[in-house]
């Protein structure tokens, strides 16, 4: 049985000094290596638990433990976030004044590598994406399915142990939603990382080993493939 | 096409992205250097344009009241000081600024006909006044102006004097001046028996002795056997009369202000800046950038403004003087050769302004929730 890379316990996040619960006492464990699929109604608190599990925000009370360490404790969070997140919104999210092969880049700034191994690793990852001829290119000159894949390269720069996507096909027609699903998979598998995706669409939720649906801001049910 | 991204690299082209904006701002902080280089420049020629009055006379000491407010001394020490072994030549004298005319005033001084200070000056036209006659000579540049010669005549403050030669001076501060005798400007100032101060010339060093030793050791005795007043090194007294200071204290003056509006220029923009990507910082920051970076990035946008700013702006100012060292009033005190201290602490200027002025935005930025950055509009 693989150790769990993430867990929560008790989570809770209230916004509007306490108006608002977008999540109450979760409890979740991760094991590395999985692939979790978290889908719910809009509102129901799943983007906020993707990002406390990413450690974007801080929660009002419980625990995010990384490897039975606490979040924001014990782990900073902008380290956490640097060398063992990587990140992939419904928006792409891609600075727009720099090239694809500069959006890659610019994500290991945050670990200050050298400039050479920065650009070969930036190109590397693209060459994976099918991207080799898209490098030059700045972010309105890409289709949303490339815009996407530049996306996931970025978030692999700094070789992450964990990917978190926020509805990553959101914005996306189904071709190209599958090639991108396709292509995550593919890489939680052949890197062994730990994938977590929020998703509206069922057959992405179904396609995950293991999925969980949330109402309320609480866990409502868990699917595991039997 | 090679394509690798430095931090500063990435700082240009978020700047780069908004060009007029940069451009606009370049100018303002351009325009602030500009002013201080031109305006610093010109009241650092016009000091050293005094202390080409004293060094083409040979002049070693201003002997001076000692006191702030009371700043004429009597004209009876003249003799005592003539007096004296280390003394070759004294120059007592008046000086004062006078309109000439509706339009033109000047630098008027009062000497003795006999003062050695003549000797610096080169009569184009005409000679010497006499003391005692309402005589005057003039320098060339204001010669040029006012459109006068040797036998006319030249009314100042209500008194005619006759033009009795225009003469020729390295110094503009000479070269558009109006020297009178001093008892008639003694008379026209209402300082009869007064004078402003007195020049004094040492007699040649004496062996066994270095410049400096006598210089200190003349200055001791005059001070000594003169108390209440004091008799200044012609170096000192070039950068401490008060048309000096008073130039000096616009040009900072006038410049300061024009920074800090270019530092309100750098500020609007780093924080329009900071605004526009409120959405960026926060991808930044959740891909693991730290606060301080996203801090020293803002902060190395605003360093790059001002360092940009600063080049422009001691373009601007070399410009601006070479201009005035083109026209025939400021021709001989200002020079076009901006000296590379007063350059180097312009730029550094510049650049201790953008990041004076990429602070509070560079602060603003880097507390920015990644969440709440990341929903920003």
């Amino acid at each position: 049985m693989t150790k769990p890379i993430l867990e929560v316990r008790k989570l809770s996040k209230n916004y509007d000094d306490g108006r608002v619960e977008a999540l109450r006492g979760v409890d979740l464990t991760i094991e590395a290596g999985e692939y979790l699929a978290i889908s719910g109604p809009s509102g129901s608190g799943k983007s906020t638990l993707l990002q406390l599990l990413g450690g974007l925000d801080t929660p009002t009370s419980g625990d995010v433990l990384f490897q039975n360490e606490s979040l924001g404790t014990t782990v900073s969070l902008d380290t956490y976030r640097s060398q063992h997140v990587g990140f992939i919104f419904q928006a792409f999210y891609l600075l727009p004044t720099l090239r694809a092969l500069e959006n890659v880049q610019v994500a290991m700034l945050a670990l200050n590598r050298g400039a050479k191994h920065r650009e070969e690793q930036a190109a590397a990852l693209l060459c994976e994406m099918g991207l080799e001829h898209r490098m030059d290119h700045y972010p309105n000159e890409l289709s949303a399915g490339e815009r996407q894949r530049v996306a996931i390269a970025r978030a692999l720069a700094n070789d992450p142990s964990i990917l978190l996507a926020d509805e990553p096909t959101g914005n996306l027609d189904s071709v190209n939603s599958h090639r991108i699903m396709e292509i995550l998979i593919g890489i939680q598998k052949t890197r062994g990382m730990t994938l977590v995706v929020i998703t509206h669409e069922n057959e992405i939720a179904a396609s995950a080993p293991r999925h969980i649906r949330i109402r309320d801001g609480q866990i409502e049910a868990t699917v595991s493939p039997l | 096409m090679a394509c690798q991204l430095s931090f500063t690299g990435f700082a240009w082209k978020n700047l780069w992205r908004r060009r007029l904006r940069t451009c606009l701002t370049l100018c303002g902080v351009g325009m602030a250097i500009g002013a201080f280089v031109g305006l610093v420049g010109f009241s650092s020629a016009f000091e050293h344009s005094w202390m080409q009055v004293y060094s083409s006379s040979g002049t070693d000491f201003a002997v001076i009241q000692g006191t702030f407010l009371n700043t004429s001394l009597d004209q009876s020490v003249v003799g005592k000081l003539q007096a004296m072994p280390e003394v070759d030549a004294v120059s007592p004298m008046i000086y004062n600024v006078m309109d000439l005319t509706p339009e033109v005033n000047a630098l008027a001084y009062g000497w003795v006909a006999s003062s050695y200070e003549f000797g610096s000056l080169q009569f184009v036209a005409g000679g010497r006044f006499h003391d005692g006659r309402p005589e005057v000579v003039i320098g060339e540049l204001l010669a040029e102006n006012l459109k006068k010669k040797p036998g006319d005549t030249m009314v100042i403050q209500g008194t005619p004097f006759k033009v009795a030669g225009v003469y020729h001076s390295s110094s503009a501060l000479e070269a558009d001046a109006v020297i009178l005798p001093l008892d008639q400007l003694q008379i026209l100032s209402s300082l009869q028996g007064k004078v402003s101060t007195i020049h004094v010339r040492l007699k040649p060093t004496p062996a066994g002795e270095s410049p400096e030793q006598y210089l200190k050791r003349a200055q001791g005795k005059i001070n000594a056997a003169f108390p209440g007043l004091r008799a200044v090194p012609a170096a000192e007294r070039a950068s401490n009369n008060q048309l000096v200071k008073m130039a000096h204290a616009s040009a900072i003056g006038t410049s300061s202000i024009a920074l800090l509006i270019g530092i309100l220029g750098i500020a609007n923009t780093m924080a329009m800046s900071v605004f526009e990507r409120t959405r960026e910082i926060g991808i930044l920051r959740a891909m693991g950038w730290k606060q301080w970076q996203v801090l020293t990035l803002i902060q190395v946008e605003a360093a790059v403004l001002g360092l940009g700013g600063g080049f422009l702006g001691v373009l601007f100012g070399w410009l601006g003087l070479k201009v005035l060292a083109a026209l025939p009033e400021t021709e001989t005190i200002v020079s076009a050769s901006v000296p590379f201290p007063l350059l180097a602490e312009a730029v550094g200027l510049a650049v201790l302004a953008g990041l004076l002025a990429g602070a509070i935005p560079a602060w603003r930025g880097a507390r920015l929730s990644p969440v709440e950055a990341l929903r920003h509009d």
